[in-house]
């Protein structure tokens, strides 16, 4: 208890929204996997263990896409756009839906007259295949990335939300050194534009009063920048991020429009409810489950696109694991078969996650997600939004 | 001093009243029939008695003890047991290792001896081996003894879950549509086997059966249930000419 | 006259776990040996699994956990007090099997923990929680400084007994079959049945599962500890969930429910990954494949699947003739593969990729599963046992009911 004391005192309470919201906008790809698992599950109770898989390969999707369209490891485009990125995206969603329909025609569908841990074990066994598998094909040592080249100039950038303004004379402070920074640094670039070909360390002497001024200017406004945060609540958007967010919160919005407002869609939610009499009212099963998985492997595949391009990590086949575990605790607390649910959880496990890491505790996050696992199994297995009966065996 | 004594039984699942104020008694050895159209709680009536579910209100006394919401699996220990509407055999286990599996709960082996294959569990299994072809003998099932259950046919596998369930030694047998899908044939030799419980082996049996001919023939008292009340009670000749019996029934002649 | 036979085939039992170690001491080296015992100990591990899995139906896929407690709680009291204790329990052999029921009894606490769920829970449900259990428990040994955190728990005073290991894993069989020939040993194989029916005919079901995870489990237990004094060093990669998972394809392939099976199994898995790390390409060096080649059997051996898989659903033949159909499906499959094969090799990425085998691995485990679960989900063995009772019938053509064989 004592050191749990210790624990919050030490804590920077001042972090706290910039925290909440990282944890939000890694909720936000924890969500649009959580997704696809969500929805197979609904439609074929089936705990799509390969999943994870997929995702990963919409990241390797995404390098090769980014290589082709010029961006490789030794590139030296800077110039990008947003229409390389939607490729990108495409491509990765694309891609993935095949290998989810691949999946499902070769693996799943012989397996549904068996019994479901026939099917989960099937799963078990295809997510290993594409992990070790793709080990062998895939390039994953040393693993590489994406080159951020790709990413257009200013989704590179930050912005600083100020939740909480600094007290006035802070500010006043702030905004006055920041003016004689900003004032130096645009003397001193236009000075250096003009004068290509010229070193830092051998300027003329007008030159070099630019340069002086121009460093002597950034050590007060950094004082007063600091000074100022630690009075403020302020939050250090990537644009990136709010990149993915808004990008996912689209793909929910179409998925949602699909589901609710097409035949398609309702033969989902049919099929979800009631497989047998679903097929008796003339629905296609077989189509139907097709398009639940080439849905929830396209959203995968999307997630990590962006996670792959715009966070840059280094990419290997066992990639997808990790987050694949997170994403399907995240649609059981949220209640699995349930679309909102798998969201909720999506956001709940991005903010937990972030959460354990800001208390210092990173190296048992993925513990944490397994422990929550658990306990929303054992104690309300139909997750927040799903029901509070315990199934009888 | 009645064996089981049911009072105002009722269950409710969320709205709906699927059984209400249920209340009948049967006596030590007697044949007592519980019968009504499909859906009208018949099932629902044995799965509380059997502990599977838990009334909403009203009781039931097994053997003068109050026995309502034990859990299913302490109820064959105190005597009650079931054969089931939709057949439950262990199918991958032999005819003679369903009835075995019956009757373990009523002898003493220790986990130890067991894993250690000791004589004590040696002697204990041949006991219950030999206990459960006396019974296979009792429902004429003692040829197929080491055919697989799920080889069996229909009629036998019914059979085999009445040997099951007698090996609990229950004092009350609950047997839930045990002539369903039999030919008149079989029934008759099941009707037979069911009297052979009663008179040579003390069993108490009550019946859960849609085919008239055969609760009027071998029960000797009757409880009619439509939509999960009461509708008539009492001896065969009685219910057969109750109106309000043939009203639910759409009249089926006897 | 119990006693004597009793006796007797105990002493026949040690006496070959004896001779094993003699026969694989004088033909293989320190390698070699090593693969001995790491086949005896899978032996061990998946009869145990399949007691939890086969026959009492308990979906457990995290036996990898159960094998970790025993390895590193006994890895650290010998670490600590095999110096000290050695000497007055009797040798170093002594010690080892003081380790052994150390450790299960470790593990079978952990049984009982991870048991408890199986209460409520079914299926597919069931499994994530067990492989859930067996993650945290990981992630918190990775986590420890005093068990070596993420690197390795080593010292660990080395005691390199065979005969000991196949020892444990005959135990483990002959405990089973023990099970199976009692009548309790048919209430979980009822359990696994029909838990309804079971419970209606007095069957304690709360207390089959759990004693199937908690004898399961002891015994994985007791392999791990054997694993940390034979290695010496133990690391929690050991134990990553592909142990599990490997086990589990192991009882899947012999066979839910066999014990024949999952002993066929784990041998012939655990033996294959090393035949394969060993085969040497024709100059003495290690054997590489192309990329292109590796994906050219991955084609043979989807291509094989689906034919076999169109001839068992579809035709009804008796089984001599489906057997020659599933020759003939599997040469075709090796026609189709090489045409593939032409193609493949076209992609230049992947002519140039270099594999060696013992890369292959995980990928052969991974391919074995989808395999067996498409062709033949009940595995090879089924749920029949290799025994006296049934060689007689083969001979005699009566067909005992196979639990009882």
């Amino acid at each position: 208890m004592g050191h749990g004391v210790e624990l919050l005192a030490a804590l920077n309470l001042r972090t706290l929204p910039e925290q909440l919201a990282n944890g939000i906008f890694l909720g936000a790809i924890y969500a649009l996997i959580a997704l696809g698992y969500t929805m197979v599950y609904g439609i074929l109770r089936l705990i799509n263990f390969a999943h994870g898989e997929v995702y990963m390969l919409g990241a390797y999707v995404s390098l090769f896409a980014s290589r082709m369209l010029g961006f490789g490891p030794t590139s030296n485009k800077t110039d990008s756009s947003v229409v390389n990125l939607l490729i990108m995206l495409t491509a990765s969603m694309i891609v993935c839906a095949c290998v989810g329909v691949i999946i499902e025609r070769f693996a799943y569908r012989p397996m549904r007259a068996h019994s479901r841990i026939a099917s989960l074990i099937t799963a078990i066994g295809v997510s290993l295949l594409l992990q070790y598998g793709g080990a062998l094909f895939l390039p994953s040592s040393p693993p590489p990335s994406i080159n951020e080249k790709v990413i257009p100039p200013v989704y590179r950038e930050s912005s600083r939300i100020v939740l909480q303004a600094p007290p006035a004379e802070l500010q006043r402070d702030l905004d006055s050194t920041q003016t004689i920074y900003l004032d130096a640094k645009k003397k001193y670039d236009f000075y250096m534009s003009t004068h290509q070909g010229v070193g830092e360390f051998d300027l003329a002497p007008d030159g070099q009063a630019l340069h002086d001024k121009y460093k002597a200017s950034l050590a007060p406004f950094n004082a007063a920048q600091a000074k100022a945060d630690e009075r403020s609540v302020v939050i250090t958007v990537r644009h990136a991020d709010i990149i993915i967010l808004v990008t996912s919160v689209v793909l929910m919005g179409v998925l949602t429009y699909l589901v609710m407002f097409t035949k398609s869609g309702r033969a989902m939610r049919a099929v979800s409810h009631d497989f047998d009499s679903a097929a008796l009212m003339g629905v296609n099963v077989n189509n139907t489950i097709t398009f639940t998985f080439v849905l929830g492997s396209a959203l995968a595949g999307a997630g990590s696109m962006m996670q792959a391009t715009l966070k840059g990590p280094p990419l290997t086949t066992f990639f997808g694991f990790t987050p694949g575990v997170k994403a399907f605790v995240a649609a059981v607390l949220g209640g699995i078969g349930n679309i909102p649910g798998a969201v909720l959880g999506g956001l709940l496990m991005g903010v937990a996650e972030d959460f354990v890491i800001w208390l210092g505790y990173s190296n048992y996050s993925d513990a944490i997600a397994f422990v929550i696992l658990i306990i929303v199994l054992l104690f309300r297995p139909g997750g927040i939004l799903g029901s509070s009966k315990v199934e009888k065996v | 001093m009645s064996l089981l004594q049911v009072q105002q039984l009722t269950i409710r699942f969320g709205g709906l009243t699927a059984v209400s104020q249920v209340t009948f008694d049967i006596a030590p050895g007697q044949l007592f029939g519980l019968i009504g159209p499909n859906g009208a709680g018949k099932t629902t009536c044995f799965n509380m008695i059997t502990g599977v579910y838990k009334p909403t209100s009203g009781s039931i006394r097994f053997d003068g003890k109050a026995i309502t919401g034990t859990p299913c699996n302490r109820i064959a220990g105190l005597g009650i047991a079931r054969t089931f509407q939709n057949i439950r055999l262990f199918p991958a286990l032999s005819v003679l290792e369903n009835v075995v599996v019956g009757g373990f709960l009523r002898h003493k082996t220790t986990l130890t001896s067991s894993l250690a294959y000791l004589p004590s569990a040696i002697r204990e299994t041949d006991a219950m081996k030999a206990d459960a072809m006396k019974l296979l003998e009792v429902l004429d099932l003692q040829d197929v003894a080491h055919v697989r259950s799920a080889d069996l046919p229909y009629g036998k596998q019914r059979r085999l879950e009445i040997a099951r369930a007698m090996a609990t030694q229950p004092k009350l047998l609950l047997l839930d549509e045990p002539a369903a899908g039999m030919n008149p044939n079989e029934k008759v030799d099941l009707m037979n086997a069911v009297k052979r419980l009663r008179d040579e082996h003390g069993k108490t049996v009550l019946v859960i059966e849609h085919d008239m001919r055969f609760v009027m023939n071998l029960c000797e008292q009757i409880f009619v249930l439509d939509h999960g009340e009461e509708i008539a009670q009492g001896p065969p000749e009685q219910i057969r000419n109750d109106p309000k019996v043939i009203a639910a029934y759409l009249g089926t002649p006897v | 006259m119990f006693w004597p036979k009793r006796i007797a085939s105990i002493a026949i039992g040690i006496g070959a776990c004896f001779l094993i170690q003699a026969v694989a001491g004088k033909m293989f080296d320190f390698y070699g040996l090593r693969l001995v015992a790491l086949a005896g100990l899978y032996v061990t591990l998946a009869v145990s699994l399949n007691l939890i899995n086969g026959i009492t139906g308990q979906f457990s896929i995290g036996h990898a956990a159960f094998y970790q407690i025993g390895a590193y709680f006994t890895g650290y009291l010998s670490i600590h007090y095999f110096a000290a204790g050695a000497g007055k329990v009797g040798g170093p052999v002594v010690w080892l099997i003081a380790m052994m029921i150390v450790g299960a009894l470790g593990a079978t606490i952990a049984g009982f923990v991870v048991g408890l769920p199986s209460l409520r829970l079914r299926g597919d449900y069931l499994a994530i929680v067990t492989l859930g259990f067996g993650e945290i428990l990981r992630i918190i040994v990775q986590n420890q400084e005093a068990l070596g955190g993420a690197y390795a728990m080593k010292d660990i005073p080395t005691i390199q007994s065979l005969w000991l290991v196949w020892a444990l894993a005959f135990l483990c069989i002959a405990v089973c079959r023990n099970l199976l020939k009692t009548a309790r040993g048919l209430t979980f194989v009822a359990v696994r049945e029909d838990e309804v029916a079971s419970a209606a005919m007095g069957v304690d079901v709360t207390k089959v599962k759990i004693t199937a995870f908690m004898v399961g489990s002891a015994f994985a237990g007791a392999a791990g500890a054997l694993l940390a004094h034979y290695e010496g060093l133990i690391t929690p990669q050991t134990f990553a969930m592909d142990v599990s998972f490997i086990i589990l394809t192991m009882v899947v392939l012999g066979g839910t429910g066999s014990i024949t099976g999952s002993v066929v199994a784990a041998i012939f898995l655990s033996y294959l990954p090393e035949y394969l790390r060993n085969l040497k390409a024709p100059d003495g060096g290690t054997l590489y494949v192309t990329g292109a080649t590796c994906l050219q059997w991955m084609l043979t051996i989807f291509a094989a699947v689906v034919l076999i898989r169109w001839i068992s659903r579809s035709l009804q033949f008796p089984l001599v003739q489906r057997l020659g159909l599933y020759a003939a499906a599997v040469v075709g499959a090796l026609v189709i593969g090489k045409l593939l094969g032409f193609g493949v090799n076209l992609i230049s990425g992947l002519a140039a990729i270099q594999i060696d085998a013992g890369q292959l691995r995980m990928a052969i485990f991974a391919v074995a599963l989808i395999s067996v679960m498409l062709i033949r989900p009940q595995g090879i063995f089924a749920h029949h046992e290799l025994s006296l009772t049934w060689l007689r019938g083969l001979v005699s053509r009566k067909r005992p009911a196979e639990v009882s064989a």
